[in-house]
């Protein structure tokens, strides 16, 4: 018994319930002073009865395997309670003294005991005092028994083992409840919370699809929701821009084969150029505060949306996934219509009735390039390719790319550009001048953080000097002043868009514009979503109902492309800017390129480029030469599928692939 | 390195210029390649600026000065 006793102690120990053992012991014991004299003879005679068995942990272990296997912990025993409550009181005095001696197998059965605590628990809460009881009356007849003892002092041990440990287990289980109670809790909340995040996680999702939604369509659409939820201020800018969309979508197919596809590239390079080197990010917020101004000026001119529809949507038609590009170019386009508004305000008396004059003139003839086909434009090119350029240079100034608009101009819609060079040239020269000057002047206000610009040094010398000087080499200074020009670009672009669309405007254009303009105003009020889901609609809508005309993509080099083998040949970090400056290169370069292959083409007699001719430019490059045969550029650089393409290989079998 | 040279975008980009003129089966191929070798040729002009001005990385004035030079050459 007290060797049970002293095995209960280290196990219970070892379990690390000391407290709960003292409480066990008190509780089981309130001022039960006879148990601990029980206990002490107790220990005195369980020491002398069983010290020879006892002395070995091993027999005592035996004595536990023995016993155990009568009693399973997981059946209740009603009788055997019963039975051994009365062994039971003597048990907790013997069980002081058998603690100390035996710890090994305590160990071992500690975990029987435990679940026989678990059993007996709720059994024995009760039944402490009448174990004490009983274990006084039956000390004496207990002691007597030594083996009949070990049986049922094991069951009673267990019992009274129970009994005190069952505030241990009281405590265990309540140890054991917490942290379920506390998951069980936790959960709840957890759920309560994972609702709430679901609810913020949709709205969020709602704006993440918004803004991944794919497709050309709804680029412009995303970003202006974008900006709108951003900054719930901007009501005006998307909704102009929807606006100004729904207008691009009447005037597309009669805008897209004008040349303004070239300048919305153009301008849309423009805008991504400006956006490099003025830094995006924290440019948006401003740029939407300027923006919002100037739509707000805007939206109370109607020829402000007049020609912000024909302009923005032309910049959106090259905004993909890039929604600083598109804030960025709305900047632009909102900038030029502020400007137009200054300057048709300020251009009233002389410069005005000119523009007005050009304004018509434009118009007329934009309408009949609506009409020509692509053959009177290539007769006009051929005729009109100084005057072309003449125009283009007096009106953008030394651009990167204004051989390109020429050459655009001149290959797509040029037909204005025959009746338009000679008058425009000869009067829009004297006045764009100071309608350049003023748009300029005032983008470069507007952006003033960005520009210091000596507009008014370069504008004469960009009028002054428009034919004799090379494309190239007025690109190549220009790029010097690449941001300046960048932006004049856009500047002149939208311009020159403006004034080209402006002429559609009075048109019917205007009509529609009024409409919108109306309820401009009154659209700015409703809520985001509700401004959302207005952007979503009509922005769909013009992209449906314009199918006929598709944004027109201008086809370029994947700009990954190019990074990616630039990189490669460069071995060394570039920057974003010199990439930029590769991809206007880039190209260039095709422009050139066709203009030499078309001539080796015709000289042939053919009209189709064959491989000779490639290679025959190549030569002419200098990359082909005797000592480099063009098949092994061929191997070096080109894929595996491509060479076989190329190279006639003798395969296995007698069979040529040619 | 890339797999798929962008043949039909470089068709698109010579019909933008020339619409008039046709392209051959393969031809395009080696129209890529010029391009490649261009972008070579620039790359290593910029590399050259760069080092000249002992600079580790490439900056636009370096492309725009390589530009110049080898746009000039490879007008064939």
């Amino acid at each position: 018994m007290a060797d049970r006793r002293a095995r209960r102690r280290p196990g219970l120990r070892s379990s690390g319930r000391h407290t709960a053992q003292a409480a066990a012991q008190t509780g089981s014991n309130p001022g039960n002073d006879s148990n601990s004299r029980r206990r002490t003879l107790g220990q005195r005679r369980l020491r002398v009865f069983p010290d020879p068995d006892n002395d070995t942990p091993r027999v005592m272990l035996k004595r536990v395997i023995q016993t155990q296997p009568q009693v399973s912990p997981l059946k209740p025993r009603i009788s055997n309670h019963e039975g051994t409550e009365e062994a039971s009181p003597e048990l907790p005095s013997k069980r002081v003294s058998s603690m100390g001696e035996l710890q090994l197998p305590d160990l071992a059965a500690e975990d029987t005991f435990v679940t026989v605590f678990h059993l007996n628990k709720k059994r024995k809460k009760v039944s402490i005092s009448e174990f004490e009881r009983a274990a006084d009356k039956r000390l004496f007849q207990n002691q007597a028994q030594s083996t009949l003892d070990n049986t049922t002092l094991f069951r009673s041990l267990r019992m009274s083992v129970g009994s005190l440990m069952a505030p241990d287990t009281v405590e265990k289980r309540g140890l054991l409840r917490r942290p379920r109670n506390r998951k069980a809790i936790d959960m709840e909340a957890f759920e309560g919370g994972v609702e709430q995040n679901m609810l913020k996680s949709n709205a969020q999702n709602y704006l993440v699809d918004l803004q991944s939604a794919s497709g050309i369509r709804t680029t412009m659409m995303t970003s202006d929701a974008e900006i709108v939820l951003n900054n719930t201020e901007l009501f005006v800018q998307p909704q102009l821009n929807e606006r100004s969309q729904n207008k691009l979508s009447a005037l597309g197919p009669q805008l897209s084969h004008s040349k303004t596809p070239a300048q919305r590239s153009k301008i849309s390079d423009a805008a991504q150029d400006t956006a490099g080197p003025e830094g995006l990010v924290s440019g948006v917020g401003t740029d939407e505060g300027r923006t919002q101004r100037h739509s707000e000026n805007s939206g109370l001119d109607q020829e402000h949306i007049d020609r912000m529809a024909p302009v923005s949507p032309g910049t959106p038609a090259n905004q993909r996934e890039d929604q600083q590009d598109g804030s960025q170019q709305s900047n632009p386009v909102e900038q030029v219509s502020v400007h137009e508004e200054e300057v048709a305000g300020s251009a009233e008396h002389g410069a005005s009735a000119g523009y007005s004059e050009h304004l018509e003139k434009e118009l007329a003839e934009e309408a009949e390039l609506q009409i020509t086909a692509a053959q009177d434009s290539r007769d006009k090119t051929d005729t009109a390719p100084s005057a072309g350029e003449g125009l283009a240079e007096g009106s953008d100034g030394p651009h990167v790319s204004p051989g390109a608009e020429h050459e655009t101009a001149k290959g797509v819609g040029a037909g204005s550009l025959d009746r338009h060079s000679d008058a425009l040239s000869s009067s829009e020269k004297s006045g764009m001048n100071p309608l350049e000057e003023d748009d300029e002047q005032d983008v470069l206000e507007d952006q003033a953080i960005m520009l210091d610009l000596d507009d008014p040094e370069e504008e004469p010398a960009e009028d002054e000097s428009e034919h004799p000087e090379s494309q190239e080499v007025k690109n190549f200074e220009s790029e010097v002043r690449q941001c300046r020009l960048d932006l004049e670009e856009t500047a002149m672009g939208s311009s020159q868009q403006r004034r080209e669309v402006s002429m559609k405007t009075p048109a019917f254009v205007r009509a529609a514009a009024h409409n919108p303009l109306l309820s401009a105003p009154q659209d700015e009020k409703p809520a985001a979503p509700k401004s959302l889901v207005q952007l979503l609609k009509p922005k769909q809508v013009p992209g449906r109902s314009g199918t006929s005309q598709r944004k027109p993509r201008e086809p370029q080099i994947a700009r990954s492309l190019i990074k990616e083998v630039f990189s490669y040949f460069v071995k060394m970090p570039v920057t974003r800017e010199a990439f930029k400056i590769v991809e206007k290169c880039s190209e260039k370069y095709f422009k050139q390129l066709s203009s030499d292959l078309e001539a080796y083409t015709s000289h042939a007699g053919r009209k189709t480029v064959e491989m000779a001719d490639v290679e025959m430019l190549m030569r002419r490059q200098g990359l082909v030469t005797d000592k480099m045969p063009l098949n092994v550029l061929i191997e070096r650089h080109l894929p595996l599928e491509y060479r076989k393409l190329l190279i006639p290989v003798a395969v296995s079998g007698n069979k040529v692939i040619p | 390195m890339r797999r798929t040279v962008p043949r039909s975008t470089l068709r698109k980009i010579i019909k933008k210029y020339k619409p008039q003129l046709r392209l051959a089966a393969n031809a395009d191929l080696l129209v890529h390649l010029n391009f490649l070798l261009f972008l070579h040729r620039l790359a290593e002009e910029a590399r050259t600026n760069a080092f000249e001005n002992k600079s580790k990385i490439i900056k636009p004035e370096h492309t725009i000065s390589a530009a110049k030079v080898v746009l000039k050459k490879s007008r064939g």
